[in-house]
């Protein structure tokens, strides 16, 4: 049976269809806002997740202190090296043991180059050949063979237009000499990678070469050990420790691994999210008081009516459920629509801002939009309480005098 | 059983406190209703007649004194046994006709039913109350908007109806009717009588009081004659 309270609500929303698709469009805009924020929140979480969890067998390696120059020129802090030394690189090495499938000593710095006379800049690592491809994946071309053999970023080889065979001229415009490197090889997108090396706008080029043209021979900004079994990782670290930080006041070098950094990335990501999405919330907010002043305005207008109602032997609960049944359907109208916005506005929001939509249709994504829409309904709901609450509490006779 | 009225009104008051000071609209009205009554409420505006019909329709409360309905001390009851009340036992029939503008004829006839029953008028009783009153079906199906004032009142008395309470209160039904309708609406509110219903009538025109079996005439809230 259908609830006649519910067909004079349809109705009563149908008579002011202008008035009630107004309002909705706060909804729908509130819907559209939370559920959107909240999935491109999700999406750059599950994304750099992923990116992260790809090096999650690396343990990481840095020298403790603040960097003050480029590697060789040892401008560093009064109480640690700036480098990690051939000795401790040996030490790391004596440390890790069996449980190491690999370590892989990694020189990088910031520089300059030019690519047929436009500018750039980026980090330039340098790495052992035969190590390359154990962490980092050529999606075009070979490995480094020759010695001006490199490799280069997708970003870096989409931005200028790169091909294999390019060739690049390395190092700062103002100096008199600069080597010149040739693209053999591009690498496939590695994003936020747990291992510090962020290859997408870099240039890798292979120790030997790096070595002769920065200098710093065995002075490693950074050691890679890939463990056999990633259960041993926090073993091995703390073998590692027990090596090199000998004084844990004074430590040498700082170990870390992708789940610390994924820990701190996702906390912050998540406070990024739960920020954006208060943002959405205000305009749910907003919207909130438009259906608020819209279900104000149907009672104003219906007084008499509520009166009529009320002296017929209408109880005060139907009343006000007649009310509550407009602002679920305000909030049904709005929220839907919200829904379906939020699918397509979400999806292009999503695709432009972080580059895939693979994360899109998981659950952690897709979730926001079901929730945003509850979200609305319930916020037309509570928006509707007073309303409805005030014209269940008219007095009968007032409510049938007025005009 | 026979000699107990049907609505009972003992030493009843009525004050409304107002911003120029009290103003006593009704002022220790004693008045027995017996069943299948057929009694005219008449007097001058401000008079009390609304505020008479307001307490008799248990839209109101009297400030003191004691009123009975069908046995029952309206005082002693909660709103929702009020409002079951005037669903169940009156049926109220405005001047203005006041149908639920939402709605259409039939469905403002089937209205009071679904409040009693909680469920769609299926036994056909509204639009044989319909038939009755005049409104055939094609115009059962118009909202009130589309209707005429007598076609209106016809409706809004074949709902007072449709519950079949044992009180009709009409306030000025034919108030905003031309007199030739007006008498078409009082002859069916004489069948009803005849029905056994027991009907209370507010009206200024002494034509149309004369339709009643007696007449009570209020002046400054008070009985002046009955």
């Amino acid at each position: 049976m259908r609830d006649i309270f519910f067909d004079l609500s349809v109705r009563s929303v149908r008579l002011n269809y202008l008035r009630s698709i107004l309002a909705s469009i706060g909804i729908v805009i509130g819907v559209i806002a939370i559920s959107t924020m909240g999935m491109l929140g999700t999406n750059m979480q599950l994304e750099t997740k992923d990116q992260l969890s790809a090096g999650a067998d690396t343990v990481v390696i840095t020298p403790d202190a603040v960097r003050m120059g480029p590697p060789g020129s040892s401008t560093t802090s009064s109480t640690a090296s700036s480098v990690i030394t051939k000795t401790q690189l040996l030490k790391i090495k004596q440390a890790a043991g069996s449980n190491a499938s690999n370590i892989i000593p990694v020189y990088s710095t910031n520089t300059e180059f030019t690519l047929s006379s436009i500018p750039g800049r980026g980090m330039i690592y340098g790495i052992d050949p035969d190590h390359i491809t154990e962490f980092l994946t050529i999606e075009n071309g070979t490995n480094i063979v020759g010695a001006n053999d490199a490799l280069v970023g997708s970003t870096i080889a989409t931005n200028f237009n790169l091909k294999l065979g390019s060739r690049i001229k390395v190092g700062s415009s103002t100096s008199g000499s600069r080597s010149e490197v040739k693209i053999v090889g591009i690498l496939k997108e590695r994003g936020q990678a747990a291992d510090s090396v962020r290859t997408d706008n870099a240039i890798v080029v292979s120790d030997d070469w790096y070595v002769k043209e920065y200098g710093g021979k065995d002075e490693y900004p950074q050691v890679n050990v890939i463990v056999k079994n990633v259960d041993n990782i926090t073993g091995t670290e703390e073998l590692i420790t027990a090596k090199l930080n000998t004084n844990a006041k004074t430590p040498v070098v700082r170990i870390s691994d992708a789940s610390t950094q994924l820990s701190s990335i996702t906390s912050t990501l998540s406070t990024m999210t739960t920020f954006i999405l208060a943002i959405g919330g205000i305009s749910l907010l907003v919207a909130a008081t438009s259906i608020f002043n819209v279900m104000m305005m149907s009672v104003t207008e219906r007084v008499q009516e509520i009166g009529i109602l009320l002296s017929i032997g209408t109880e005060t609960g139907e009343v006000r459920r007649m009310f509550l049944y407009e602002a679920f359907i305000l909030g049904i109208i709005g929220a839907g629509l919200g829904g379906i916005g939020s699918l397509v506005i979400g999806y292009s929001v999503v695709s432009y801002m972080i580059g895939t939509t693979e994360y899109f249709f998981l659950p952690d994504s897709i979730v926001y939009i079901p929730a945003g829409v509850l979200i609305g309904i319930v916020v037309c709901i509570i928006s509707g309480l007073y309303p409805a609450w005030r014209a269940s509490n008219m007095d009968p006779i007032d409510a049938l005098r007025s005009e | 059983m026979a000699d107990t009225p049907l609505i009972r009104l003992v030493d009843v008051s009525k004050v409304y406190h107002l911003e120029a000071g009290d103003f006593t609209a009704l002022d220790h009205v004693s008045l027995d209703i017996m069943e299948n009554d057929f009694v005219a409420l008449m007097g001058p505006s401000g008079s009390g007649k609304s505020t008479m019909m307001n307490q008799l329709g248990i839209l109101d409360v009297p400030t003191s004194g004691e009123l009975y309905i069908a046995g029952r001390n309206v005082a002693g009851m909660t709103n929702l046994e009020r409002t079951h009340m005037r669903r169940d036992t009156i049926g109220y029939i405005f001047q203005k006709f006041y149908l639920i503008p939402l709605l259409s004829a039939y469905e403002n006839v089937e209205y009071p039913l679904i409040l009693k029953y909680k469920k769609r008028d299926t036994t056909g009783k509204a639009t044989a109350l319909l038939e009755a009153v005049g409104i055939d079906k094609e115009m059962s199906a118009h909202r009130p908007t589309q209707l005429s004032g007598g076609q209106q009142q016809r409706v809004a008395v074949a709902r007072a109806l449709v519950n079949e309470p044992k009180i009709l209160l009409c306030d000025e039904p034919t108030g905003n009717l031309d007199r030739r309708t007006g008498y078409q609406i009082m002859d069916i509110l004489c069948g009803l009588h005849k029905d056994g219903k027991t009907v209370i009538l507010v009206t200024h025109d002494p034509k149309i009081a004369e339709y009643a079996h007696h007449t009570i005439r209020l002046e400054d809230g008070r009985i002046a004659e009955s």
